[in-house]
Parts: structure tokens; sequence; C-alpha cells
């Protein structure tokens, strides 16, 4: 039984990925296109209108936003992974965590094909990859399982009450711009520092800033509360859908 | 007989009526018992809405009672669903790994059927193809191969008996029949009496979600038309 959902999982996948290449005319230039794009549009905000984006801003601006899409379209692809798959929940009896689960899986091996153009990008512009970089899993890992976490949890709430997508895209906006993603979080005044420390996010990014751009180790103290943080959050949201389960197959989407 | 395989006791089912807060529920299924005996044939009859369909979702696994038991042995009760999980985009071979993995069967075992589903089908180089290629007709062989390859213990059939053309559906007919021949026990949801009447053994009448009787196939047949034609034709 646990074989054969391993193996549709992984499937499924595939069939995704594959879907979603299929279904453009671009295609996989999309998977770079569209990050690109989002790129461009803070580059010329921040840097050449606003002045505020600072020396290093170019690839403070590329690491911040390859996290924060990863991050982001687990939480979104994943949470609304259920409520889009619910006429096949209506046929099939299947464990629902099999449908975030997968769509959570094919953006990560899209983040992984963006990464590695992300450190040739980085490269060029004279970040070489360095030594430091043996902690990149480690922080990866963290960026999952934060993403997965809120993801499972929204994935059990948007079958019942669908209009909360209008809601979470704005939300995940607001956090985006409170995370340090497109800019540094320098200023921040002292009373709220302690938001930004258990903030998944905006450790999230300075750690990988550390690793990618200065040639430092991440914060290990932070990291490890993200992940007990995260942890927590995934075992509510894996929870909370299986308690769900029932109620799905009687809901229309 | 002491053999049997499924049971429901007196199970109900309710639905949310709409999706706001505070609405109300109702009842699909009020008050439904079946017995389930290994290599059996059962019908199910009853009038649109008497909740057949969702009685054959409980069997399957797929709903849980909100009140009742369903008491199950150890067997694996599948609904024959169609198109199962199917992505336009992707070829008739990777639809068929991936409807098989959702029905249940291994990556291995399907990866031995191909061969068969391919030619089932009849779709010959097509099934490399895209099914967005597919014109309906091809679509609904290729499901229906796929579909035949699930060996549940227990085979649930709504309606589905006959797909695709006139001559594929003499061939889906006959295949099917042919599975219901070999033992293989069967619930069958039918509006058709007919259909009921030359493949069951033994018949569930059910009316607004509640079973009225359960039975040997003719006496129970007999029954469910006289009530539904309550001045009874002389001949």
């Amino acid at each position: 039984m646990r074989r054969h959902l391993v193996e549709l999982v992984l499937f499924s996948t595939y069939a995704e990925l594959r879907a979603e290449t299929a279904r453009s005319y671009l295609g996989l230039l999309w998977w770079i296109l569209d990050p690109a794009m989002m790129m461009a549009a803070f580059w010329l905000v921040f840097d050449v209108i606003l002045k505020t984006g600072g020396p290093d801003y170019i690839p403070f601006l590329l690491v911040g936003i390859t996290l924060w899409q990863w991050m982001k379209s687990c939480i979104t692809h994943g949470g609304y992974a259920i409520w889009s798959n619910l006429p096949m929940v209506r046929q099939v009896p299947l464990p629902p965590l099999v449908f975030p689960l997968v769509a959570m899986l094919s953006d990560t091996v899209k983040f992984c094909f963006i990464f590695v153009l992300l450190v040739a990008i980085l490269w060029a512009l004279g970040y070489p990859p360095n030594d430091k970089y043996w902690a990149l899993p480690i922080l990866f890992l963290a960026v999952f399982l934060a993403g997965a976490g809120v993801g499972f949890v929204v994935s059990a709430v948007v079958p019942l009450v669908p209009d909360l997508r209008f809601v979470i895209e704005q939300v995940l906006t607001v956090v985006m711009f409170l995370s340090g993603v497109v800019f540094p979080l320098s200023q921040v005044p002292d009373s709220l520092k302690w938001l930004m420390a258990i903030n998944p996010v905006a450790v999230v990014m300075d750690d990988a800033r550390a690793i990618l751009m200065h040639n430092q180790l991440p914060n290990w103290v932070g990291l490890a509360k993200i992940y007990a943080i995260s942890i927590v959050l995934c075992a509510a949201g894996v929870l909370f859908v299986r308690w769900m389960a029932p109620r799905f197959p009687k809901l229309a989407n | 007989m002491s053999d049997i395989i499924v049971e429901l006791e007196h199970v109900g089912i309710a639905f949310h009526a709409q999706r706001s807060m505070g609405g109300g529920r109702f009842w699909a299924l009020e008050d439904v018992s079946l017995q389930l005996r290994r290599g059996e044939r059962l019908g199910v009859v009853g009038r649109n809405g008497a909740g057949k369909s969702t009685l054959l979702r409980v069997l399957a696994g797929i709903l849980v009672p909100d009140r009742g038991q369903v008491r199950r042995r150890n067997v694996s009760c599948q609904l024959m669903s169609l198109s199962l999980g199917f992505v336009p985009y992707l070829s008739g071979r990777d639809n068929a790994i991936l409807s098989g993995l959702l029905l249940g069967l291994r990556r291995r075992e399907i990866t031995a059927r191909l061969p068969a589903i391919r030619e089932f089908s009849e779709l010959g180089d097509f099934f490399e193809q895209p099914i967005s290629t597919y014109s309906a007709g091809m679509n609904m062989r290729l499901a229906f191969s796929v579909a035949m390859q699930a060996e549940p213990d227990v085979l649930l059939i709504d309606e589905v008996l006959a797909v695709g053309d006139a001559e594929f559906q003499r061939k889906s007919g006959a295949a099917l029949r042919a599975r219901m021949g070999e033992g293989q026990t069967v619930v069958l949801v039918s509006h058709s009496e007919d259909q009921i009447a030359q493949r069951c053994d033994r018949v569930l009448w059910i009316e607004h979600g509640r079973s009225v009787l359960e039975g040997e196939r003719d006496a129970v047949l007999a029954a469910y038309r006289q009530a539904a034609q309550p001045a009874p034709a002389a001949a």
C-alpha cells in the first residue's frame, strides 16, 4: 500500500511537469521567464526608479525571488491541490495528502532547475560557488518544510471555503514585502526585530544570501528555530488534512 | 450462507445542502442495509435520486457513513471509473499508467498490461500521442481498456456497461459480461431493469435513501415493477 502510494506520487509529479511543459507554447522556458519577468519589475521599481537598491541589489533580488517563488508555489499550488482535484477525490478512495504533495514536489523539481541557473548567473556576476554550499541542502529543507506546512493547512481549508484563495494571494504578497525578499530589512525598528527572527521567510532569505553571496554559514540557532516552527506546522497540517479527509468527497468544487 | 464480504447496517450519508455557513443537511442515504456475498452479482434498482450512486461510493470506501456501520472483510471494492485522472496533454501510454496507479495497480503490473491495453483500445500508433488529439470515441476506448485492468475483489459498476461506437460497444459489453461470468463479485447500479434482470442474481431496491427490499432477483424486480405502476396492466 505504502509503496503503491510512493509510485503514484512520483508518477503524478512526472505527469504534472510533463503536462505543464506541453500545455504552453514556450513550455519549459516559462519556468525561467516567469521569475525573470518578476525580477525585472522589482529591479525597475526599487533600483532604477526609487534608487533604494544598493550595490548588490541584483544578486540580492535574484536569490530572494528564486527562493520565495518556490516557497510561495508550495503554499498556493499545494494549498489549492485538494480543491482542484475534488472530482477525483469523489471517485477514488485516496489519502488526500497525495494531491498537495504532488504539487509541492513538482514545484521543487522546477526550483532545482532554476537554482542551477541561479548559481550560474551569480558566478557570472562575481559570486563564484564557495565551500559553504554544503549548508544549502539544510537550508532548502527548512524552506520546503515551512512551505509544505503552510500549504497542507491551506489545502485542508480551501475545499470548504474556496473564497480563501482570494485572500491568500494578498496575504502572501504582504508576507513577501515584510520578509526581505525584494528589499533589505535593515530598517526594521528594533521593537519588531523579534517578529523577523521567527518569520521563516526572513530567516531563510538572510541565510541563503549569507551562503551564496557572502561566503558565510547560516545562523544555526535562528535556523533551528525555523526548523522547529516548520515541523510543528507540517505535523499540524498533515493531521488537519487527515481529520478533514471524510468531508472532502462530499464537496463540489 | 456465511460468506458475507461486505455488510451495510442502517447506513446514512448526509450532505450539506449548500456551502454557506449554517446550511442544512440532507440525507442522500437514510437507512440502507445490505449483505454482499463472495461471487454474487447484486443489482441495485431505484428511481433517480434514490441514492444508488451514493451507495456505490459507500461500498467503494470513498464516503464514510455518518450513521450506521459498514463491515468489510479484507476485500478491495472499486468503482469502475472511466478516464480516471486523464490529463489531455499526456500520451495514451502515460495516461494509462497514471490511471492504473489511481485504480490501485502497482507500476510493474501496469507496465505488464500496457500491450494488452494498447491492443484492446485499438489505438495503434496513437497510443503514443497526447490524448488531446483523440476523438471522443478513441478516448472512451482507452478509458475502458484501462478501467478493465483493475482487478478488485468487488467491482462496482454505475451504468457503464458499454461505451464507444457500435462495434466497440459490443466488444466492451462482451468483455464486461465475460468478467461477470468469471465469478467476479459485482454490484451493478442501473436504471434499466433489463440490464439488472440479465446480469444479476440478487437485487436491492432502494427508494428515497432507504432500502425497501433485498432478495432474490425475480421477486424484488416484480415488487419494484408493481410499485412503479400502481395500476397494474391486466396482461
